[in-house]
């Protein structure tokens, strides 16, 4: 029969490497954030605490090792539909840091400002890479 | 662009993720080709040709 809905052997294996790749960094990011938080002293006046608070950015490294391999693993069709993605993302989290900006030079205060552009950009990378696969 | 990628696919009783395989691509491709949401490159094309054992003219047509 033709069913066309089944998953094909290479598609699994390139799922099952990005996973490997992916979710030991994941884990361990999400293992340093925690401990950082909860021992790093961040609010407090140790001049340690500007280390620990660069420390996560070492297994969001390993994250982005894996990300760009998984690029390299798919296909041309995969690699247009998730640059499409990435290009709304960034191009959500320019125009918001931009908009952002002007509001500060007029006076508006914008509390936790870093968190909205890194919100709007991976909340612009999902819905641009959902909207590419269904058109 | 149009295409026979489904007509000949069929006709040979592969599932699209058979075929996905037999060119190295992910099923998700085999299905945009096949519904003209991406024209492959040329590599593809040709991949394609040989598991028909046709010609790419055959398989694909610009259309008017």
């Amino acid at each position: 029969m033709t069913r066309t809905l089944d998953t094909a052997h290479g598609d699994r294996e390139r799922t099952a490497a990005y996973n490997r790749d992916f979710w030991p960094g994941m884990v361990a990011y999400g293992v340093v954030l925690a401990g950082v938080l909860a021992w790093g002293g961040l609010d407090g006046t140790s001049p340690w605490r500007f280390l620990w608070v660069a420390l996560p950015v070492l297994p969001a490294l390993w994250v982005l090792r894996a990300v760009v391999r998984h690029l390299g693993r798919i296909d041309d069709y995969q690699r247009q539909l998730v640059f499409r993605g990435l290009s709304v993302g960034f191009g959500t989290a320019m125009i918001v840091s931009l908009t952002a900006g002007f509001a500060m030079i007029a006076g508006f205060t914008w509390i936790g400002l870093p968190w909205v552009i890194y919100g709007a950009g991976m909340i612009g990378w999902v819905v641009g890479q959902a909207i590419a696969s269904r058109r | 662009m149009n295409n026979r990628v489904r007509e000949r696919r069929e006709s040979r009783r592969l599932t699209q993720a058979a075929l996905a395989d037999l060119l190295g691509i992910s099923r998700q491709s085999v299905n945009a080709i096949e519904t003209g949401k991406y024209d492959p490159s040329l590599p593809i094309a040709f991949a394609l040709a040989r598991v028909f054992d046709t010609r790419i003219e055959e398989l694909f047509d610009p259309g008017a």
